[in-house]
């Protein structure tokens, strides 16, 4: 019984949390809207390169902002760092969820697949989704610079899941084309 | 094969060249980096997106001209987007000084009408867009804030 309670007040947690940074997430200032969706259109879904990932969870601005002893300043500091923040989960979601596409279309067009490999490669992949899914209910709750080391933590697995599927897929062609050669 | 390798760098000569032109006469001249990023986007077309240097396109030809400016605007931008908050204060505050206006007009206006949107170059990652946004958004709240009190207590 004390468990099912638990269980039922941590999923209601979960869920204001979920809405509280879905909230954050609509109540970005104008800049997050259909101007920067176009710079997107333009550049294609990429991950944010690792040193402005670092910056975007930084201590030193959060320091830097309290050593002011503003109360409005901190609370417009962390509404527009928790929006930066759940921006770059969103778009790393969406940089993974599209290498993890191309490579499914790799992989099924190659005749050569391990499994082994797949099975590990698919993995990760839940991984990071659910890092993802963790940092969007963190930011939320506790916001951004709270989140700093899992989100490196993130970062740097998207960048080595990138780095190994494009390598592997490198190789699947490769071996595609010795075999069309023979 | 070899063909296609000596025309890519007969086509990357001049761009090298207009590229280094632009940083020696152009941009050393401005005093920090937030006033390159501003000058290097205000070189761009509104309508077209396409960049313009008139001194740049008679030495080095309109392609390659184009291509140095667009190259150093992208540059410039992911400088000043990498600065720590209370850099880009400083930086800012540079830049106003180095302007002509008003410094207290100009903060007033930057705030308001946020024209830095527009240095924004295109093909840019969209989280380091909206963190640069963000981050102005915050150092120009920040530098009103600072001569509000310097002003209180003076």
């Amino acid at each position: 019984m004390t468990g099912a309670l638990i269980a039922a007040a941590a999923l209601v947690l979960l869920l204001l949390a979920w809405a509280r940074a879905d909230k954050a997430m609509r109540d970005l200032p104008s800049d997050s809207g259909e101007w920067l969706s176009g710079l997107e259109e333009d550049a294609g879904i990429s991950a944010c390169p690792p040193e402005f990932v670092s910056q975007i969870f930084s201590n030193d601005d959060q320091a830097y902002v309290l050593g002011l002893n503003s109360r409005e300043l901190e609370r417009q500091f962390r509404h527009e760092r928790n929006g930066v923040a759940l921006l770059w989960v969103q778009q790393t979601s969406a940089a993974v969820q599209q290498i993890m596409r191309q490579h499914v279309e790799a992989s099924r067009r190659s005749r050569d697949i391990e499994i082994m490999m797949e099975a590990r490669i698919l993995l990760q992949y839940a991984r990071l989704r659910a890092a993802c899914a963790l940092l969007f209910v963190g930011i939320g709750l506790a916001g951004a610079e709270e989140v700093r080391s899992m989100a490196l933590y993130t970062d740097g697995l998207t960048q080595r899941i990138g780095q190994v599927l494009r390598e592997f897929d490198a190789g699947l062609r490769e071996r595609e084309m010795k075999n069309a050669m023979r | 094969m070899k063909g296609a390798m000596v025309s890519a760098e007969v086509k990357l000569i001049p761009l090298q060249e207009a590229y280094d032109d632009l940083l020696n006469r152009s941009l050393s001249r401005i005093r920090c980096e937030l006033g390159r990023l501003i000058y290097l986007a205000s070189t761009r077309e509104y309508n077209t997106g396409n960049y313009y240097h008139e001194g740049l396109a008679s030495r080095f030809g309109p392609e390659a001209a184009q291509k140095a400016l667009e190259v150093a605007h992208r540059q410039a931008f992911y400088k000043v987007s990498a600065f720590s908050l209370e850099e880009l204060v400083q930086e800012l505050e540079r830049y106003l000084e180095s302007t002509k206006e008003d410094p207290q007009e100009c903060l007033r206006a930057w705030q308001k009408l946020e024209p830095y949107r527009i240095a924004i170059p295109t093909d840019v990652n969209v989280t380091v867009a909206r963190l640069f946004t963000s981050n102005l958004r915050l150092a120009l709240a920040i530098l009103r804030f600072r001569r509000q009190q310097n002003r209180l207590h003076p």
